[in-house]
């Protein structure tokens, strides 16, 4: 992170440990005022990261630091309102499914002290989580897709500093995802630099144009992390004809090749290496790096 | 605005070359603050840190400032400072071409008459 930047969220030799997997987070920053994705392959420990750092999950070791001071127990007192400051969707059901859409409403009311109802059946309307507007409709009656909107709707419709998001453009479709980008930069500039995103994703292009900061995840080790500018310049991606590889494979970060030539990424530096040889060079995108990064730290053959 | 995806040219690179255009013309005016990057980025549709890399090199041309907090405003323009810069691209500029003249083997005449056609060419247009 730049000097200049705090953050809003300070992970410090967070540990939990299962049976098969262990999340290991020596240290990380989430930069306050920004956007950041959280990429990694499926059971990368994105969701266990989001679970720790909302509270969902408390059974793990280390130290998470709020908003630049509220550590551990601190977190807990309600006169540091960290709880009322951060919202959070996900996959996983915490609305229970013989609920109506206004009982999540008046629940909203009851759990939170800045819920305003009134926004909320505004972004219902908004975002079409009922056509037709019965709010006596049944939770389990909703698509994936609308449950996913119901819950931004009732984060969005409170008064937060930080949302932690769990794959909320999964289950949404294009349209949905766009509208989904159009708040959180709304979210952003409402904030003035205190408001923060942190969302995790498997859809980097659809969510790249409102991604600031980006943090790899891979069989829980944080491989990656940086503004997606300053990536945008320490990674180039080069394209070159197939008699080239074996002389540019020593200087490429990671590589595919196909039957006609190769296409990898190299790390700035390392572009002298590549001296002499016929490839093209051009900046990559967020999805291109990723995958690149997943793919050099990845278990699967 | 309008901002290319696949121009070649980076998004930061688009924005910082519209400001730049105004500020030089005097449309954005001396103490002027541009608009937030937060704000910017909304309306442009594209991530804050990309507007922000763009308000830093306006900054680091001198164009503009930023003050922590507030966002950044237009510097007043010295125009001696900015037709020196100007003439410093035009040399650079000339200087490679003067290189790739003399790797195609181009005689010093040749180059001259070259550029004395562009320059007719460009008059006619």
């Amino acid at each position: 992170m730049n000097e200049k930047m705090e953050a809003v969220l300070e992970v410090k030799n967070l540990r939990k440990k299962f049976k098969e997997f262990e999340l290991k987070i020596e240290d990380l920053e989430i930069p306050k005022g920004f956007a950041t994705a959280l990429i990694g392959e499926n059971g990368a420990g994105k969701t266990t990261l989001l679970n720790c750092l909302s509270g969902v999950r408390l059974d793990y070791q280390g130290e998470i630091k709020y908003f630049g001071k509220y550590v551990n127990d601190e977190r807990e007192k309600p006169e540091n309102q960290v709880r009322e400051s951060i919202g959070c969707a996900g996959p996983s059901g915490y609305f229970l499914s013989h609920w109506t859409v206004a009982q999540v409403a008046d629940m909203g009311e009851l759990l939170y002290e800045h819920f305003h109802k009134e926004h909320f059946w505004k972004l219902c309307d908004d975002l079409n989580v009922l056509p037709g507007g019965k709010w006596g409709t049944k939770i389990s009656a909703l698509s994936d897709g609308n449950q996913m909107k119901l819950k931004l709707a009732s984060v969005f419709a409170r008064d937060t500093k930080l949302l932690l998001l769990d794959e909320p453009t999964s289950p949404l479709d294009p349209l949905m995802r766009e509208k989904l980008c159009s708040m959180l930069r709304e979210y952003l500039e409402a904030g003035q630099g205190e408001n923060t995103v942190l969302f995790s994703t498997h859809n980097v292009s659809d969510m790249e144009s409102v991604t600031d900061y980006c943090v790899i995840i891979e069989q829980g080790r944080v491989v990656e992390r940086g503004f997606v500018e300053d990536l945008k310049e320490k990674y180039v991606l080069v394209k070159g004809e197939k008699e080239d590889l074996e002389a540019a494979r020593p200087a490429l970060f990671q590589v595919s090749e196909s039957k006609y030539g190769f296409e990898g990424i190299c790390l700035a530096e390392n572009l002298e290496k590549l001296a002499g040889l016929r490839v093209s060079k051009e900046t990559p995108s967020l999805f291109q790096i990723s995958v690149a990064i997943l793919k050099k730290y990845t278990a699967i053959a | 605005m309008i901002l290319s995806q696949n121009s070649g040219i980076p998004i930061y690179q688009q924005i910082a070359d519209a400001f730049k255009a105004d500020i030089l013309s005097g449309k954005l005016k001396q103490g002027e603050y541009l608009p937030s990057i937060r704000s910017l980025a909304k309306e442009l549709r594209i991530s804050v840190i990309t507007t922000m890399k763009a308000y830093e090199l306006l900054e680091a041309e001198g164009l503009v400032t930023g003050v922590q907090g507030k966002g950044f405003y237009v510097n007043a323009q010295d125009s001696e400072m900015l037709r020196e810069q100007h003439l410093r691209k035009v040399e650079e500029c000339l200087a490679e071409a003067m290189s790739a003249a003399r790797i195609a083997g181009l005689s010093n005449k040749e180059l001259q008459e070259m550029l004395k056609i562009l320059l007719e060419q460009s008059e006619e247009r």
